[in-house]
């Protein structure tokens, strides 16, 4: 049951962010991401992540991807190429070259997971226990990733401005 | 699910029932709905169909069966089709993991020559660990219907509606998740049964360190968090996209914002989703801050146990819960009232407006209730030495 469900929603993730890059129609990819979330969500929870899982739906499927579909829909974009058959033939080969080197380099490190017995064994049984390890052993991980979306946040900024001037002059 | 034939069938007879009793309150407020905009119009409304027009939806319900199924020539068919089913799944999910009433214990007993038993039945769909987090993160979802429909649609007001319903769902998810955090914190739990629970006894709170005791007031969440209570509510009606919050679908702007190109049956799934989001909005509101199911000190689980306790402990058992069930009806009703009232009391938000509403006032309040909540009960509970 376990397994069924395991490799239903790996599926349904690969088959998410596949038709994201792949499909023609901006909106129809931004649904499949949001799909892909949920899916991810639905592996948090079997995993025994329940917590995680809700937070998961609640930031990325219900708040962040809710903006993406909507900033699609207010720009109105019309049906674009697909981004696999846009772009010049060394864009290409360097996406096809770093793609041979993850996945070269995930499957000896992912292979001695299976069987998936082991499944079960990193749970994480209580919220309570989820924000101990969260404020005492990874804080400063945490507080890394805080910093990260800070400079997200600042280097859209500073692109949107430089977007500006450039259209001024 | 079960350990036996007996607790899976019973567990899956419970979703059934507690869906419909969902889908079967939307008739019952429609015709709330509108009679009580006609007793505060100072009309009569539907009143010429049955006994004071109880029969109306039914004669409405054959009009919307017999309609055309109308699609626009731009319209985009699938997402079409799905957005009113998927308008819904999110209130129907969490309506479902909300406690209705107490858990029904039944003993072992004979049947068919076996043995059965002992089973707990909660009075709900399915019992969730992460009760809250599951159910903001579900009705956080609900935008979708909303979104896929008025772009499905492919006419300029459907999209404005769909537009307009994803900004306001955005701006006062984080109200409506904040305001609950001062909830959480005081019963230090996500889970609804423990925190009803705990508001099942009299007022009870610590002053810096202290126990102090009400001995007249029930130990309610609104005697904690008043300011939260508000926020919540208010975060709510927009969640629900009620009026005064109902800029997605505003009439007199865009005919009928996201489902102005729906007709029929798909309509009426529209109406399901909106009025199961009135439903949860409100039990939220009863479970958080009105003791849920527990009537202290007249109707409390305890009571009802010995006020049956000449019945077998499995009949005692089922009608306190049925009881206790009626006390959380009541007060059920009693939100979906205000929300009804406030419908036809307050005109509509003009957009900066509600923008100004749930960034500048809600957040910044539920931020405040948050805050002060946290270092209050660090305080109060001890502080450093507790």
């Amino acid at each position: 049951m376990l397994e069924i469900l395991f490799f239903l929603f790996s599926g349904l993730v690969l088959y998410g962010a596949l038709m994201t890059v792949l499909h023609r129609d901006l909106i129809i990819c931004a649904l499949h991401l949001a799909g892909s979330m949920l899916a991810l969500a639905g592996l948090f929870f079997i995993l025994g992540a329940h917590f995680i899982a809700g937070v998961q739906v609640l930031v990325y499927a219900g708040a962040v991807m809710v903006l993406f579909v909507m900033v699609v829909m207010l720009f109105n974009l019309k049906k674009t190429q697909s981004s696999l058959f846009t772009g010049g033939i060394w864009l290409k080969l360097s996406g096809l070259f770093f793609l041979t080197g993850l996945v070269a380099g995930l499957f000896p490190l992912s292979l001695h997971l299976f069987p998936l017995r082991s499944l079960r064994t990193v749970e994480i049984t209580s919220t309570k226990e989820l924000s101990l390890k969260l404020f005492t052993k990874y804080v400063f991980a945490f507080e890394v990733l805080g910093v990260l979306l800070l400079l997200i946040a600042v280097g859209v900024a500073v692109l949107c401005r430089r977007q500006d001037k450039v259209k001024e002059s | 699910m079960g350990i036996d034939i007996f607790e899976i069938v019973v567990n899956f007879l419970k979703i059934v029932v507690i869906f419909l009793l969902m889908i079967q309150m939307v008739p019952l407020l429609v015709w709330v709905e509108r009679r009580g905009s006609a007793f505060i119009q100072n009309r009569f409304g539907p009143n010429r169909i049955g006994p004071l027009g109880l029969v109306q939806n039914l004669a409405d319900l054959v009009k919307f069966l017999c309609k055309e199924d109308f699609l626009g020539h731009k319209t985009r068919k699938n997402f079409f089709y799905v957005a009113p089913v998927l308008s819904i799944i999110p209130a129907a999910l969490a309506f479902g993991a909300i406690p209705l009433s107490s858990p029904v214990k039944v003993e072992a007993f004979k049947w068919l020559g076996y043995t059965w038993g002992p089973y707990i039945f909660y009075f709900q769909s399915f019992v969730m660990g992460i009760g809250i987090v599951f159910i903001l993160a579900v009705s956080s979802l609900a935008v979708y219907a909303l979104l896929l429909a008025g772009w499905s649609s492919g006419s300029k007001f459907s999209l404005y509606g769909a537009l307009r319903a994803s900004a306001q769902a955005i701006s006062y998810e984080l109200a409506l998740s904040l305001s609950i955090v001062g909830i959480i914190l005081l019963f230090n739990t996500f889970s609804f049964s423990e925190i009803i629970s705990a508001q099942n006894g009299p007022l009870e709170f610590y002053f810096f360190g202290a126990k102090k005791s009400v001995p007249f007031l029930p130990n309610w969440g609104i005697f904690y968090q008043p300011l939260g209570a508000i926020l919540l509510f208010v975060a709510l009606f927009a969640e629900a996209n009620r009026l005064p919050f109902d800029l997605p679908e505003a009439e007199a702007e865009l005919v009928a914002g996201y489902h102005t190109e729906y007709s029929g049956v798909k309509i009426i799934m529209f109406y399901m989703g909106e009025y199961g989001h009135m439903l949860v909005a409100s039990a939220l509101m009863v479970t958080f801050y009105f003791g849920g199911y527990t009537l202290w000190p007249f109707l409390t689980p305890e009571k009802m146990n010995i006020a049956f306790s000449s019945f077998s402990p499995t009949w005692n058992s089922i009608l306190t819960a049925l009881v206790l069930h009626g006390v959380f009806m009541l007060k059920l009703f009693f939100f979906l009232w205000i929300f009804i009232w406030t419908r036809w009391t307050l005109p509509r938000f003009r957009y900066d407006q509600l923008m100004d509403l749930g960034w500048k006032t809600l957040l910044p309040w539920a931020l405040i209730n948050t805050i002060i909540t946290g270092i209050w009960i660090f305080f109060m509970r001890g502080g450093f030495s507790g």
